[in-house]
Parts: structure tokens; C-alpha cells; sequence
């Protein structure tokens, strides 16, 4: 899971809108909070594979689809290797749950982090008539959590230089102290980002109150509409069939 | 120091959210998203701990919040933490997304209360914000049986009975007292480092 800075859809087969891939993160939360085994959550996450590999990512959906059915299999068969409570089975179980949770969610956020650029967001969130109070903020959301990803990843080497560990003994032996080494380094380096971010677009003019034109041509082509339509489609089937026969009915 | 004093009054009278202010409260939203995820996904393989999350993610990202309000001191960057939170934390479940901006609004009032000078009024509001942390919750208090049903096929029978064991009539008051005490010490934490860092920095 590396996040790139800058989304990249040079290599896209079908571009798709932005809009669309936002469908598809709401998708992906309101679905995996209803199911997590099962026929259908392996169709849901091929489709998302799918259109990830679609966007100029085959390599990222492949490994993630492996990944979400390696984790399916393992859970499947843990559940059906009967009952003993033992706390390898629960840990396991737990494990491939967080997996299977959390999977088709970071798939579509990577699905909008690495193929969407910033200006392709913005104008696409614009043209959704949304307040500009609302599209600066989300967007930045988005464009943040790799940021913040990079800038952990620099601490953690610089801790790992200094001889403090990250280790989960550490973390329990001094709690306040790890708080206190992660934390502050990351607020620091995050805020310079964010100085950077600001002086950036008030040179762009963000800040005047008119409206906007933009280089980016945002439209909504036949391919969204499919994928919108099936990702609706897919969403309201495992809903239904979640609590009209409960989770078991699956 | 005649140069300071300039940017301070600006910042006063200058009451509206500007872009700027917009850019630090979307991007302090990140930050507190992913230690937020990060802590209750780290947690939540022990059942003890997923019910407590409120109060280890309150001692965690105090620091995160109480610098995105101190930053901008004006109305508006809490709310939009609260909404960018229920967005991520409770989406599907429509009343503990309202629930959740709620919090972020009393505590946007509480700030007001103290003018956006009052230093007390800002670690406060904390106290209100966290509040939302027991909001994606509202499912195993109000629906408790569908909730417990569901966690069997999400983390399997032995994890749901052990969250059965925790899952008792007044669990909703004992998460709200440990979302305020966890958020208190989180914001005994806060005030520290931003004392001992930040406003040395001239960050806040």
C-alpha cells in the first residue's frame, strides 16, 4: 500500500470521473459495514479490482484482489473448522475480518488517491454545486492522507536512527512518551506542509469569491453511469439480502 | 515585533473562513482520521479494548484537535473535524452521523463561549468533541441484538460472545464517562506539548 503524492492517469484504459469514484468509496463503507463472507463481498471487491485496474492500476487491483481472496479462504475455512475457542482461532478470525473490512475501503481511497489528480477533484467536486467550504476541505482530506503516511514513514526511520523502537513493548511500557515522539514530530512537519499548501493556492487565487474556470474538462460518460449502476446495484442486493434473511442468508 | 502585532489584529477582525483556514482544518481531518483508524484498528482484535476505544482515541488526538482550533480561532474547523469524522467513522448509520456533528457543534459553542481567546475554552470543547467517538456505537445501544448478531459473521462467535459479556444496559453512560476522561487526559497531554513545543514555535 504505498500512496502515491500525485495521481497518475496516463496509463488509464477508461478515465473515469471523479464523482464516480467517490460512489464507489461510499459504496465500499456503506457495504462493508452489512457483510464480510460470502459469494457476493468477493464479487463486490472484483468489481472494485476492477475498475482500479481500469484506471492504469492492474498490478495494485491484482494484488489486492489476491490478497481479499487469500483472506476469504482463510476465514471460511477457520469458520468451518468448528468451534474450538482457542485464542489462535480468534486472533486469526480477527485478523482476516480487519482485512476483509477494511480491503474494499483502502482499494477505493487508493482508487481515488493514485488516479485522480488534485485539479481533476476539484473541478469534478465543483461541478457537484457543492459550497466551496465543503470542496477545499474533502479534498484535502484525500490529498492529506498520503502526506501523512510519507511523514510517519520518515519518523519512523529517523526514531529507528536514534535507537527508539516502535515495537509494540515500547509502545505499552511508555505510552505517554511514544504519544509525545510521534505525535510532535508529525504535527511539526505536517504543519510546514500545510503552510506550503495555503500560500499555493492563495497564489492561485482560491480565495477570491468567484467562480472558478478550469483547464480540467469534468463529464460523466456512458462508462460511469455503467459502473455507478452496478455499484448500486451490487450495494442495495447485499443490503436487502443482509436484513431481510440476516447475515447468514448469504 | 510591529510585524506580529499586524498579522495578530488581521487575524481578530478577520472573522470569516478563509481559504487557508479551510486547507488546515481538511488536512488536521486527515491526520486525525488516520490516528483515529490507526488506534481503534490496532485495538479492536481484543474486545475489552474496541469497547474502550473512546477513551484511547481521546488520549491520542487531543493534541491533533486542540492545534487545529487553536490555529484557525474561528467559527468553523471543529464543526468541520466532526463532519469529516462522521463521514469516515459512521457512515451507514444515519443516527450516529447526526449525533456525531452535534458534538462538534456544542463544542464549536463552547469555543464561542470563550470568544476564540480563552485559552480554558478551547482545551475544553475537547471534552464536548470527543463525544463523537461513542457515536459509531449507537448501533449495539439501541439495536444491540442485530448488532451482536452481525458481529458474529463480522469477527465470529467467540469474539461476539465476549463483546456480549460487555455489551450491558448502562454501557452507553460508561462510554460517555470514558470518552470525558479519556479526553480530559488527552487534553492534559495537549496543553503540555503545546506549551512545550508549539508555542515556542510560534505555531499556535
Amino acid at each position: 500500500m504505498d500512496f502515491s503524492l500525485n495521481g497518475d492517469d496516463s496509463k488509464a484504459l477508461v478515465r473515469f470521473d471523479p464523482r464516480t469514484k467517490l460512489f464507489i468509496f461510499l459504496a465500499c463503507g456503506v457495504t462493508s459495514l452489512y457483510t464480510y463472507s460470502g459469494l457476493y463481498i468477493l464479487l463486490f471487491a472484483g468489481a472494485v479490482c476492477g475498475v482500479l485496474a481500469l484506471s492504469g492500476k492492474p498490478w495494485t487491483a491484482l494484488k489486492g484482489f489476491l490478497l481479499f481472496a487469500v483472506a476469504l479462504y482463510i476465514k471460511e475455512a477457520v469458520d468451518h473448522a468448528g468451534s474450538s475457542a482457542s485464542v489462535v482461532v480468534l486472533i486469526v478470525s480477527v485478523l482476516t475480518t480487519i482485512v476483509l473490512y477494511s480491503l474494499p475501503t483502502i482499494l477505493s481511497i487508493l482508487l481515488i488517491v493514485q488516479t485522480t489528480r488534485i485539479s481533476q477533484f476539484l473541478s469534478a467536486l465543483t461541478a457537484m454545486h457543492l459550497p466551496i467550504k465543503a470542496v477545499i476541505p474533502i479534498a484535502m482530506l484525500f490529498r492529506f492522507i498520503p502526506t501523512v503516511q510519507d511523514e510517519w514513514n520518515g519518523i519512523r526511520k529517523a526514531m529507528a536512527f536514534r535507537g527508539i523502537s516502535l515495537s509494540f513493548g515500547s509502545v505499552l511500557r511508555h505510552p505517554g512518551k511514544t504519544i509525545e515522539y510521534v505525535l510532535v514530530p508529525l504535527l511539526f512537519s505536517t504543519i510546514g506542509v500545510m503552510e506550503e499548501l495555503a500560500a499555493a493556492a492563495l497564489a492561485r487565487g482560491m480565495d477570491i469569491d468567484v467562480k472558478r474556470s478550469s483547464f480540467e474538462e469534468v463529464r460523466l460518460h456512458a462508462a460511469d453511469y455503467i459502473v455507478m449502476l452496478l455499484f448500486a446495484g451490487l450495494s442495495t442486493t447485499i443490503v436487502v439480502l443482509v436484513t431481510t434473511k440476516g447475515a447468514a442468508g448469504l | 515585533m510591529a510585524k506580529k502585532e499586524l498579522t495578530q489584529t488581521a487575524q481578530v477582525s478577520d472573522k470569516k473562513l478563509r481559504t487557508k483556514d479551510l486547507i488546515y482544518a481538511g488536512a488536521f481531518g486527515a491526520i486525525y482520521i488516520v490516528l483515529m483508524l490507526l488506534v481503534v484498528l490496532g485495538t479492536s482484535a481484543i474486545p475489552v479494548l474496541y469497547i474502550i476505544a473512546p477513551f484511547t482515541v481521546g488520549v491520542v488526538c487531543a493534541t491533533v484537535y486542540e492545534l487545529c482550533v487553536l490555529k484557525v480561532r474561528k467559527f468553523g474547523p471543529a464543526l468541520i473535524l466532526g463532519v469529516l469524522f462522521a463521514l469516515v467513522a459512521c457512515s451507514g448509520n444515519v443516527l450516529g452521523m447526526v449525533l456525531a456533528v452535534l458534538a462538534a457543534v456544542v463544542a464549536e459553542l463552547i469555543i464561542m463561549a470563550g470568544k476564540y481567546k480563552s485559552k480554558k475554552m478551547f482545551l475544553l470543547s475537547f471534552l464536548a468533541f470527543n463525544l463523537n467517538m461513542v457515536c459509531p456505537y449507537t448501533m449495539l445501544y439501541f439495536h444491540r441484538d442485530e448488532f451482536l448478531a452481525r458481529s458474529v459473521s463480522f469477527y465470529g462467535q467467540t469474539f461476539a460472545d465476549e463483546l456480549a459479556k460487555y455489551a450491558i444496559n448502562g454501557l452507553a453512560f460508561i462510554q460517555i464517562a470514558l470518552a470525558l476522561v479519556g479526553a480530559g487526559i488527552g487534553v492534559l497531554i495537549a496543553s503540555k506539548l503545546i506549551r512545550k513545543h508549539f508555542e515556542k514555535a510560534n505555531i499556535v
